[in-house]
């Protein structure tokens, strides 16, 4: 007792000096500069100094390039072994090689170049992204019984090409037809259609209208090609998440439809909304929010969707046989590989460095070289969000939890990735550390009061993290970001309440709203027309059976002796 | 009452919306969002949830 006493003591110390050294950081007396309009930038009270009047140079004469020193066909021939000969002018393409390299060539290939950078930078990223469904995979897997292990493994496999074909047949056009051209990719310039209302006065964008099966409206374009393919695996994220809640009750069948319609319709609608030019993200233009409602890299739009989708299904279809007592006492039910679990946890810390810094779209110009503090943002917030959880359990419990240590990471992941290309690095480590507190209060929440059986915590780690880090933004971002000078047509960097703009809070609220409100009631809705027509739940005996044999007709443990079911309440054991 | 748990969430989320052209009051505009939300989440975990748990597999006997 005392043991565990003086333990509990040497923890809350821990906490209050974290607390403190986090105040003292914020009490800094360093003011953040204002956020400055690029078009404002050069001071008004200094006359500018008048430029020397120099003819331009011309652009299509031929260069001299003796000074470059180019080496030599035979220096070539040896080999280039220090890497030093191999990238010079002689490098660079001409348009004409009779006439030979002039400075327009030049010019053109910087452009070139840096389209290029960006091009690689987005689509690694990208590549990254995808990665992450092997992270959802296993975490998903582990922590649900080895019955299911099969069913749930298939659901976020499948998850994938299922999405991945509603996105192309409209989900992207949805979403992005409208979001053209793009500033960092150079493309995109036929996408720009959106279907548009006028509401108080002002217009509300609602979808876009270009890019169907990518070919239409301007579509076919490789600009398009790298957002597509980037947006398409931020949308996966989505849908995966609603396979962790209702894992092993939910009907195979029922699954593929659901994921199909969220990526047509329930996830592009909202991202239109937020990022393809619809009306929450003109809520700074139209009304003077801030810069309307803003989520660098998705909390609101790929997590938040995908947590009170889950939270609508997960509802309908009810917990789990065995989950509650018949008294309302929730019951534990330990997944079956922690290995997997933890493992997976890094596969989706290390894809979310895809996920963040992958969201400027850019390594070069328009203020892209932010990709450094955003990676920086993501790593710190998922250490602490794992600190503040471990934390937690451990003086609640007095253990050490490995799942809600890894749901920690992961929460302050999610949270951290609306604002991280907006905070510096103390809000990053106080937003994360709030995320691993709050993923804990909320499972306890929705196991214990809502009574929502949630096997891998998925409403907790996305829903309630995803809001937070959408409200995080209008809180804690400082100002000093500059993509291209705007973001969302509103000038300077994005300003939550702590540095100035108060504004930018009512922004993110609003999208709050929308995702609770109206994200919520779409999914219920959908789920149960889904319902009624397929059904969303497996019959008892299948579920007590496991699902690997009669959902999927294999095992994915052929050869384990899987134990049986821990003695139930008769009623529970007879299920419905 | 499942239909009624819908509207009430859908209206939770007009209440800001509305607020948007009937007020230029950030503090305003700041209270419909509190409220828009409070009220869409009775819809959903209040009314919604309680047609569900009224019906839940564990009750059953």
């Amino acid at each position: 007792m005392k043991f565990w006493k003086r333990r509990n003591r040497c923890l809350w110390m821990a906490i209050a000096i974290l607390l403190v050294c986090s105040l003292a950081a914020f009490a800094t007396p360093e003011t953040a500069p204002p956020a400055v309009p690029a078009a404002q930038a050069a001071p008004a009270a200094v006359p500018p100094t008048p430029a020397p009047a120099v003819a331009p140079p011309a652009m299509d004469v031929p260069l001299d390039t003796k000074a470059a020193a180019a080496p030599s066909v035979d220096e070539l021939a040896k080999g280039d072994p220090s890497g030093t000969k191999i990238g010079t002018v002689s490098d660079v393409i001409a348009a004409d090689s009779k006439k030979g390299l002039t400075l327009a060539d030049l010019v053109n290939q910087a452009g070139q170049n840096r389209i290029a950078i960006n091009f690689v930078w987005t689509l690694i990223t990208g590549f990254l992204v995808m990665f992450m469904q092997a992270g959802f995979a296993v975490v998903e897997t582990g922590l649900t019984r080895a019955k299911n292990a099969n069913h749930t493994m298939m659901m976020n496999f499948m998850v994938y090409g299922f999405g991945l074909f509603a996105y192309w047949v409209c989900g992207f056009a949805i979403q992005m037809g409208s979001a053209g051209p793009y500033s960092t990719l150079g493309g995109g310039a036929g996408l720009t259609g959106e279907y548009t209302i006028n509401l108080f006065g002002k217009p509300f964008g609602l979808w876009g209208t270009h890019g169907f099966f990518m070919t239409h409206g301007g579509a076919y374009d490789v600009a398009a090609m790298v957002m597509f393919l980037f947006q398409m695996v931020f949308m996966d994220t989505a849908l995966t998440i609603v396979t962790g809640t209702c894992a092993e009750r939910w009907k195979y069948l029922a699954f593929a439809v659901s994921s199909v319609f969220m990526g047509a319709l329930t996830y592009p609608l909202f991202a239109n909304w937020a990022w393809g030019g619809g009306w929450l993200s003109q809520l700074g233009t139209n009304f003077g929010l801030g810069h309307g409602y803003a989520d660098f890299a998705g909390s609101g739009v790929v997590h938040s969707v995908g947590g009170v989708t889950a939270l609508a299904l997960g509802m309908m279809i009810g917990p789990r046989i065995g989950k509650y007592t018949r008294r309302g006492k929730p019951n534990a039910i330990p997944g079956h590989d922690i290995t997997w679990v933890l493992t997976g946890c890094f596969i989706l810390a290390f894809g979310w460095f895809g996920f963040n810094p992958g969201s400027t779209l850019a390594a070069s110009g328009n203020g892209a070289l932010r990709i450094s503090s955003v990676a920086v943002n993501t790593m710190l917030a998922g250490c602490t969000g794992s600190f503040g959880a471990i934390l937690y359990m451990w003086i609640r419990y007095g253990k050490p939890d490995a799942s809600m240590s890894g749901n920690g990471l992961l929460a302050g992941l999610v949270a951290i990735t609306a604002p991280s290309g907006f905070v510096n690095t103390i809000g990053a480590a106080i937003i994360g550390s709030v995320a691993g507190v709050l993923v804990c209060l909320s499972v306890e929440f929705f196991d214990r009061v809502i009574k929502v059986d949630d096997p891998v915590g998925a409403i907790s780690v996305h829903g309630a993290n995803g809001l937070w880090g959408v409200i995080s933004v209008g809180l804690f971002a400082d100002g000093t970001s500059n993509y291209g000078g705007s973001w969302n047509g509103v000038n300077g960097g994005v300003t939550g309440l702590f540095y100035g703009d108060p504004g930018q809070l009512v922004a993110q609220l609003i999208g709050v709203g929308t995702l609770i409100g109206f994200v919520f009631s779409l999914s219920y809705v959908s789920g149960w027309i889904i319902d009624i027509i397929i059904g969303q739940r497996v019959p008892a005996a299948d579920e007590l059976a496991g699902l690997d044999i009669p959902e999927m007709g294999a095992l994915c443990y052929p050869e384990f002796v899987l134990k049986p079911e821990p003695e139930m309440e008769p009623a529970m054991a007879a299920g419905d | 009452m499942r239909i009624v748990g819908i509207l009430v969430a859908l209206a939770g989320w007009l209440v800001p919306l509305v607020a948007l052209s009937m007020t230029q009051s950030t503090g305003a505009r700041f209270g419909a969002c509190v409220l828009g939300i409070i009220i869409s989440l009775v819809g959903i975990l209040g009314v919604l949830n309680g047609v569900h748990q009224a019906d839940a597999i564990w009750k059953k006997g």
